[in-house]
């Protein structure tokens, strides 16, 4: 399994598949951003998403979005707040911020928040 | 969907266009030596005696309820229908219009009025979105108040809108480590709503009335003395609110002091927008007209500058603002029906106003309008009040000559709806299109902001009704 700091090195992308997202790593996911949603809540009662884990990636599933390709345009992204697995995630320093892109053929690319582009943990 | 969406939004207009441009073309014929003033006005006056019934309001009492409950009770459904529920009940009154009334004129007086009230806010919106602003200082109150007060005077050249969009997000980032919701209310406040008070451009109302024939520097001449203690007084509540709100954790950051400053293309280009507003041959006589059909030269420059300034914008600044078009999309859709539905409400306010008389002080006007365009949009409600004012002093909002003298005989009552329709658009998210421009940018940004509800109850009650009734006692209370 890659470590985030990895599939970013390595450019890796995710794949997404109508409303379900799946990540090249696990993490914590500390808060969440899609549309006009702000995410926080990942309990199994939570309506609006599913969180599942695997040995060696992750997938989330957006109820409240049929189609994430034709939902997030171009200059819009996926916002992730994020720790790595076996990180201390009481500490600020190892939060990861994300983006999400969902490009042609199902490629999910993922990269670190630009210095512009503002999601407060 | 969004494509099949625009396709709707295109059908519509073309099918509007369609029914009405015999009867306009043969307008046109009759009149040729005068093309736009005596004969249409004498045509407006002709159709004002065939009232049309109470009961098409209906459609557009449902629209307006619609509005105000659908993004809040049944989120996804709204998202979902707005733009087909938005045509379908403007095309109720459309079709009620032409096979009931006859009346094909009020129509392309609407049509009209709603290709340059989008032309406006479109191109405002989209060359706004490539500008870039970052300021790396550390936030105070003062630079905060700063912030908001820049943005509240230039919500009057570039929209309220266009401010918006330009200030919220370097306004988030400068508060990143302690940025709290009331920050984003009091922006909503100021720079969305109550400082786009002193130009047409400011806000849609008072666009609205401008297209209406209220002149350019009318409003700041009536509204400024009004405006500036309004401004001070709810950014003193501001500074004092922020200056208790002290971060417990000692921030390591280091701040260069630097504003930096990307898009300059943009900024021709709004200027160009500003500019156009003018060109109009109401305002200067040389611009000819293109009557009979429904823009100007003037809505043919925001249009292009809309497709200008999104080819040219960097795709980096696009990046960084998120740029999409989902806003301007949604009020696009949701004024065709706005505008179409309106049309026999204006008629009938108009009409009951001319009974009541009397009994309507500026007083009554400043309330109504402002309670109305809290739960409303703003730009509807202040045309509905304007027909009613003018209504009282039998005058018609359809003849730019009369709501001329109406500017002139009775500034108060103007100067009533103009400050509430644009004051109130604060009191809710939805009062003004921006709010939710901003909610939804913070909310992106990773701000929890309050419920509707919430909104209501813990700021904009307790903060700006004290002030609105401080308003209305100096300045409407026992006039008029």
């Amino acid at each position: 399994m890659k470590s985030i700091k990895e599939v970013l090195e390595e450019k890796k992308s995710g794949l997404f598949f109508g409303n379900r997202v799946l990540l090249p790593f696990t993490c914590h996911i500390l808060k969440l951003n899609i549309e006009n949603d702000l995410i926080t809540d990942f309990s199994p009662s939570c309506k609006g998403v599913h969180i599942s884990e695997n040995p060696d990636f992750m997938e989330i599933y957006f109820y409240d979005y049929k189609d994430i390709g034709e939902v997030i345009t171009k200059y819009e992204a996926i916002k992730m707040i994020v720790v790595e697995k076996g990180k201390d995630v009481f500490n600020p320093k190892n939060y990861i911020k994300l983006a999400l892109h969902p490009e042609e053929n199902n490629q999910l690319r993922i990269e670190k928040l630009g210095e512009n582009q503002i999601f407060i943990a | 969907m969004h494509l099949n969406r625009n396709y709707l939004l295109i059908i519509f207009v073309f099918t509007f266009l369609l029914f009405t441009s015999q009867n306009l073309f043969a307008d046109s014929l009759n009149s040729l030596q005068d093309t736009t003033s005596q004969v249409q006005v004498e045509q407006d006056i002709e159709h004002e005696t065939d009232l049309p019934s109470a009961l098409s309001v209906l459609p557009f009492v449902i629209l307006l309820g619609m509005i105000a409950t659908g993004p809040l009770f049944y989120h996804h459904f709204w998202e979902k229908y707005y733009p087909v529920i938005a045509i379908l009940l403007g095309l109720v009154t459309v079709f009620y219009y032409i096979f009931f009334l006859g009346d094909t004129h009020s129509l392309v007086h609407t049509a009209a009025e709603y290709l340059s009230f989008i032309a406006l806010l479109s191109s405002l919106f989209v060359a706004s979105g490539g500008i870039l602003i970052r300021v790396d200082k550390k936030s105070t109150p003062w630079l905060n108040a700063g912030i908001l007060l820049f943005g509240s005077v230039i919500a009057n050249i570039i929209g309220t809108t266009g401010a918006s969009m330009l200030l919220i997000r370097p306004f988030i980032k400068i508060n990143k480590e302690r940025i709290k919701p009331y920050h984003i209310i009091f922006f909503i406040f100021l720079v969305s709503n109550i400082g786009g008070a002193l130009t047409p451009i400011g806000d849609p109302p008072l666009f609205l009335g401008f297209l209406r024939g209220v002149e350019f520097f009318w409003v700041i001449q009536h509204v400024w003395y009004i405006w500036l203690p309004t401004i001070l007084v709810v950014t003193a509540v501001f500074i004092f609110i922020d200056s208790r709100n002290v971060s417990t954790v000692e921030s390591k950051t280091k701040y260069t002091g630097k504003i930096e400053f990307k898009g300059i293309k943009n900024v021709f280009f709004l200027l160009i927008i500003v500019i156009s507003v003018f060109i109009d041959p109401a305002v200067i006589s040389w611009v000819p007209s293109l009557s009979p059909l429904p823009i100007g030269i003037r809505e043919i420059i925001m249009f292009s500058m809309v497709i200008i300034s999104y080819k040219q914008a960097d795709e980096d600044i696009l990046r960084a603002n998120e740029f999409n078009f989902d806003p301007i999309r949604e009020v696009a859709y949701l004024f065709v029906g706005i505008f179409a539905t309106m049309i026999p409400a204006l008629q009938l306010i108009s009409h009951e106003a001319n009974l009541l008389g009397e009994k309507l002080t500026p007083g009554i006007f400043y309330w109504a309008t402002g309670i109305l365009s809290a739960f409303l949009d703003n730009a509807p409600t202040y045309l509905n009040f304007l027909s009613a004012e003018m209504g009282k002093f039998g005058m018609n909002v359809n003849i730019p000559a009369e709501v001329l003298s109406f500017e002139q005989l009775h500034p108060i009552y103007l100067s009533a709806i103009s400050v509430a329709a644009v004051f109130f658009g604060a009191m809710t998210y939805i009062g003004n299109g921006p709010n939710f421009m901003v909610k939804s940018i913070s909310e992106r940004s990773g701000i929890k902001m309050p419920s509707f509800f919430g909104y209501v109850v813990k700021y904009s009650l307790p903060i700006l009704i004290p002030i609105f009734t401080l308003v209305w006692l100096v300045f409407y209370f026992q006039k008029g």
